[in-house]
C-alpha cells in the first residue's frame, strides 16, 4: 500500500516536467508579451524591466533558471503584481478556491447521490423524469447563467442572501449551489444509469431471491458496486472545482484562483502562468491517487501493482 | 459499509473547514465609505504602480509636492510653494515643515530626492521613470549611460528646500509633481524591507488614510491618518473591494454595499434618471489611425476622405455613455480643447476627395481591413464605421479582431491600414496629447511624422503664455487632423457614476481622480 502510493508519487515528478515544460513551450509561442501596453515603454525602460525579469536572456537560460527555482518550490516574482511572488499568490487565493470547491463538491454529491438514486429506484415514475428532466437542465444551463439566475432569485427577490463578496458562510451559499448543481445533474444521470445496471446483476437476483429485502439489497449489493463511476470522475471532478472556477468567482466576487487561469495569461505574466498551471496539474495528479487509493476499498477486485 | 461511513465523515470535515474559516466582523458605527476597485492592485510602490486601480489607492494613502484643483491646475500640497528661474529650467520647492510619516518621522525634502533616484535607477525598472526624464541627466542615468545618481538634476539643499533642474523649459512640469510616480519615499525602509515594505505591518505614509488591511484579491481598508497635515478627514475610514464584474458591482450598490460604483455601458439608460446618477466628462480619446506609409494610405485624400465619411454624432448614440464626438484630438475639459478644428461630417466632400485620389465609388481600392482588439465596445463602434463608409463613401471594409497583446504586438511588427486605439491623460495637459504624434514618440503607430508639427509641440512645451500656447496647440491640431490626416478622432469617454446621496462633497474631476480626504459621510 505505501509502496504503491509512493511509486505514484514519484511517477508524478515527470508529469508535473512535461505539463511545466509544455506550458513553458506555448505561453512563449504566442505573441505579445507581459510589458506590452497600450502606452509603449521608452526602449530603455523596456530594457531595464526586461533584465529585472531575466527576459533578456535566451529561452533555454530562462526555461533552465526556472527550473531551479521550481526545484526549490520557488515559482517566481509575478510580473503583474510587483513585489509579490506566485507562491504568495497562490497562497493567498488557493485556500479561498479551496472552501469554495469543497463546498460545491459537497453539493454535487448530496443532491447528485440523493438525486439518482432516487431515481433509479422509483424508475420510469413522474419523480424519476422530473428528476432527470432538471439532471439534463442543470448539464446544459452553464453556471454563469445559473449563478445570475440565483442572484435575482435569492438576493434581489427574497432578498435572503448577499450577492457577491466573500464575507462569512452565508456569502458561500450561492457561489457553491452555482458551482455545484452542474456535477450534481451529471453525479445525478451517472449514479442512476449505474444503480439500473447493476441491479440487472445475477448477484443482485440471487441476492433478492435469498430472501433479503429490497433496501438491503440495495445498500449491501447495489450502491457499493454502483457507486464506482462516480469515484472515477470524483478525482478530475475535484480538481477542477478546487482550483477554482473562473466565471463563478468572478460574478460572485470570490477571492480565489479560478480568476488567474484567464487573467495571467491576458496578462502573459509568465510565472503566474506555470504557478497556477502546476498546482492544478499535482492537483489532479493528487486526487486521481486519492481516487485509486478509494478503489481498494470499495471494489475488492482492484489490486495494488 | 464503513467505508461509505468513511467517506460521508471525509465530506463532513471539509464541510467544516470551509464554513468555519470566516466570520463576519460586525461594523462600528463609523463613517465608512466603500467602493469597488476593477481589479486588485498591482502594486501599492508608487514608484511601480502605473494602473489606475493601484493610483486609486496611493492617491488617498500619500501626498506629492502639489495636487490638483478641481479644474486639475496643479496647487501646492507639500510644497507650499514654488519658484522658477526665468529661462524656467530651474524650479525650487519649499517645503511645508509639519508633515510626519505614520511612524512619526518627520518628512524631508531628502524623501523626495530619494524617492526621484529611485524612480529612475535602472534597477528599479519602473515604467514611468521618463516622466522625470525633463531632469538634467534623468533619462542618461535610467539608461545607464551615465552611472552616478548624483549628476540627476534634483537636490535636497536643506531638510525643506527641493532644487529640480529641467534640461529645457517644461510649462507643465508642476502637473508631473502631482503625479503618485513622483511622491517621496523613505530610504530606511525601503533599504529594510525590500519589495516587502509595502506590506500592511511595513507600509508608511503620509497622506490623510493610512493602510489597515490588504486582503489579496479581496479587500484593502484604509482608516484615517490623525496626523495628516491638513488635518485627520471626516471619513474613519475607506474600504476598497476588488468586484472585477460590473453587473456585480452594480448589484452591491443595489443592495447598500457600495456607496459609489461605475456603471456599465448597458445600464447607463435605466439609471439616467435618478438622482444618484452623475455624469462627467473624461480625459479619454478614442481613435481610428491610418498605415500612412502602407498604399493605399499614403495618400492624405483618401485619409481625409474617410476621415469625412464618419458622422461621429451616431457614437454616443450607440454606445449610449454620453461620449462626447470629436474630430479635433485635445479633449474637452482639457486646455486648448477647440471642436471647431477637424474634419466634420460631410460625405460629398469625401466622395470628390475619393475620386481626386482615384478611387470614384471605391473602384479600383485594394481590399482595407480595419483592425482593433477584441471588446464587445470595439466591435460596435468598427462595426457602424464600416457601415458608414459604405453608406457614405461605397467602400466596403474588412474588420479583424485579435487579442490584446496580440494586437500590440501587430500594430508594432506590422502595422494593419487601419487601426484602433485609445489615449488617456497622464496629466491634464495638451502637451500629453499632442505629444503622442511627434516623430519621436514610441507611441505613434501611424508611421507619420511632420516637422512642423514637431517643432510646434516642442515650442508649446515651453511657452509660458497661455495665449501664444493655444495659437501653437491650434495650428498642431489642424496639421493632425485636417491637413496630414494621420488619425481621424472619434469621440471622447465619459464618466458614468451612481454615488449614494448619504456621501457629500465627492468632487468628480475630468482625470477620474478620486481624492477622499474632503468627503462626508453618515456612520454606518
Amino acid at each position: 500500500m505505501i509502496g504503491f502510493i509512493l511509486k505514484r508519487i514519484l511517477w508524478a515528478i515527470p508529469v508535473l516536467w512535461i505539463v511545466a515544460t509544455i506550458t513553458f513551450a506555448m505561453m512563449h509561442l504566442v505573441p505579445g508579451g507581459p510589458f506590452d501596453r497600450e502606452k509603449k515603454l521608452p526602449p530603455e525602460i523596456k530594457a531595464n524591466i526586461e533584465a529585472k525579469f531575466h527576459l533578456d536572456k535566451p529561452l533555454p537560460v530562462q526555461y533552465a533558471l526556472y527550473l531551479k527555482g521550481l526545484l526549490r518550490g520557488d515559482l517566481g516574482p509575478s510580473y503583474k503584481y510587483l513585489g509579490r511572488t506566485v507562491n504568495d499568490v497562490i497562497a493567498d487565493t488557493l485556500p479561498v478556491s479551496m472552501q469554495l470547491g469543497f463546498l460545491a463538491l459537497l453539493v454535487g454529491l448530496v443532491v447528485g447521490l440523493s438525486a439518482g438514486v432516487a431515481s433509479a429506484v422509483w424508475a420510469r415514475t413522474a419523480l424519476d423524469k422530473t428528476s432527470m428532466f432538471l439532471a439534463t437542465a442543470g448539464i446544459s444551463i452553464p453556471n454563469f447563467v445559473l449563478g445570475a439566475l440565483l442572484i435575482q432569485l435569492f438576493s434581489h427577490q427574497f432578498k435572503l442572501l448577499p450577492p457577491a463578496l466573500w464575507e462569512d458562510a452565508r456569502h458561500a451559499i450561492l457561489p457553491a449551489a452555482a458551482l455545484g448543481l452542474a456535477p450534481a445533474a451529471y453525479i445525478a444521470r451517472l449514479m442512476r444509469a449505474s444503480i439500473l445496471e447493476v441491479m440487472d446483476k445475477d448477484y443482485v437476483r440471487t441476492a433478492r431471491a435469498k430472501g433479503l429485502g429490497f433496501w438491503a439489497v440495495l445498500w449491501r449489493h447495489v450502491l457499493i458496486n454502483a457507486i464506482s463511476p462516480v469515484v472515477t470522475i470524483l478525482g478530475p471532478l475535484t480538481a477542477a472545482l478546487v482550483t477554482g472556477s473562473f466565471v463563478i468567482e468572478f460574478i460572485f466576487s470570490v477571492p480565489g484562483m479560478g480568476q488567474f487561469f484567464i487573467t495571467a495569461v491576458t496578462n502573459r505574466d509568465y510565472p503566474l502562468i506555470m504557478g497556477v498551471t502546476l498546482v492544478y496539474a499535482a492537483l489532479i495528479v493528487s486526487a486521481n491517487l486519492f481516487v485509486d487509493v478509494l478503489y481498494l476499498f470499495i471494489d475488492p477486485r482492484v489490486q495494488m501493482e | 459499509m464503513k467505508k461509505t461511513i468513511l467517506v460521508a465523515l471525509l465530506l463532513l470535515g471539509f464541510l467544516v473547514f470551509a464554513i468555519g474559516k470566516e466570520k463576519a466582523k460586525a461594523p462600528p458605527a463609523e463613517a465608512t465609505f466603500r467602493m469597488h476597485l476593477a481589479s486588485e492592485p498591482p502594486t501599492l510602490d508608487w514608484s511601480l504602480a502605473t494602473d489606475n486601480v493601484s493610483i486609486r489607492v496611493i492617491e488617498n494613502l500619500m501626498a506629492g509636492l502639489a495636487e490638483y484643483d478641481k479644474d486639475l491646475r496643479p496647487k501646492p500640497a507639500i510644497a507650499e510653494h514654488w519658484d522658477v528661474s526665468p529661462d524656467g529650467r530651474r524650479y525650487l520647492f519649499y517645503l511645508r515643515e509639519d508633515v510626519y510619516w505614520t511612524d512619526g518621522v518627520p518628512l524631508k525634502a531628502q524623501d523626495f530626492e530619494y524617492a526621484w533616484k529611485r524612480l529612475l535607477n535602472p534597477e528599479t525598472a519602473a515604467e514611468y521613470a521618463y516622466f522625470l526624464f525633463d531632469i538634467v541627466n534623468a533619462a542618461e542615468y535610467n539608461a545607464g549611460e551615465m552611472r552616478d545618481p548624483a549628476q540627476v538634476g534634483v537636490k535636497a539643499l536643506d531638510d525643506h528646500l527641493l532644487q529640480v533642474d529641467l534640461k529645457k523649459q517644461a510649462v507643465y512640469f508642476p502637473a508631473i509633481t502631482t503625479f503618485t510616480a513622483t511622491f517621496p519615499q523613505r530610504e530606511d525602509l525601503i533599504k529594510a524591507y525590500g519589495e516587502r515594505w509595502t506590506a500592511v505591518e511595513h507600509f508608511v505614509t503620509l497622506g490623510p488614510f493610512r493602510l489597515e488591511e490588504w486582503r489579496h484579491e479581496y479587500r484593502l481598508t484604509l482608516r484615517a491618518n490623525e496626523h495628516y497635515y491638513e488635518g485627520r478627514p471626516p471619513l474613519d475610514r475607506l474600504i476598497f473591494y476588488v468586484v472585477s464584474e460590473e453587473t456585480t458591482a452594480l448589484t452591491l450598490y443595489e443592495t447598500g454595499d457600495l456607496d459609489r460604483v461605475t456603471l456599465p455601458p448597458i445600464a447607463i439608460p435605466q439609471y439616467r434618471g435618478r438622482s444618484d446618477y452623475r455624469h462627467a466628462p473624461f480625459l479619454r480619446g478614442y481613435y481610428y489611425g491610418f498605415n500612412v506609409a502602407k498604399p493605399p494610405f499614403d495618400d492624405v485624400r483618401l485619409r481625409q476622405a474617410f476621415s469625412l465619411a464618419v458622422d461621429r454624432t451616431e457614437l454616443p448614440r450607440i454606445l449610449k455613455g454620453g461620449e462626447i464626438p470629436a474630430t479635433s484630438w485635445v479633449p474637452e475639459g482639457m486646455f486648448a480643447h477647440n471642436p471647431k478644428i477637424g474634419l466634420g461630417f460631410d460625405p460629398d466632400r469625401a466622395r470628390r476627395l475619393l475620386t481626386e485620389a482615384g478611387y470614384p465609388e471605391g473602384t479600383g481600392l485594394p481590399e482595407i481591413t480595419l483592425s482593433f482588439n477584441t471588446d464587445p465596445t470595439n466591435r460596435l463602434i468598427a462595426e457602424n464605421i464600416q457601415a458608414q463608409w459604405k453608406r457614405n463613401l461605397g467602400v466596403s471594409v474588412q474588420l479583424d479582431n485579435m487579442e490584446w497583446k496580440v494586437y500590440l504586438r501587430q500594430l508594432k511588427e506590422d502595422t494593419p491600414q487601419i487601426f484602433r486605439l485609445g489615449w488617456g491623460a497622464d496629466y491634464p495637459d495638451p502637451d500629453n496629447f499632442l505629444n503622442l504624434f511627434t516623430g519621436a514618440s514610441g507611441n505613434n503607430n501611424t508611421h507619420w511624422g511632420n516637422a512642423r508639427y514637431d517643432q510646434l509641440i516642442a515650442d508649446a512645451a515651453s511657452e509660458a503664455d497661455a495665449a501664444r500656447r493655444i495659437v501653437l496647440y491650434d495650428e498642431a491640431q489642424q496639421i493632425l487632423t485636417e491637413q496630414d490626416v494621420p488619425i481621424i478622432p472619434l469621440f471622447f469617454a465619459a464618466q458614468n457614476l451612481l454615488i449614494s446621496p448619504a456621501v457629500k462633497g465627492l468632487e468628480i474631476n475630468a482625470m477620474d481622480l478620486l481624492y477622499l480626504k474632503k468627503v462626508r459621510k453618515a456612520p454606518l
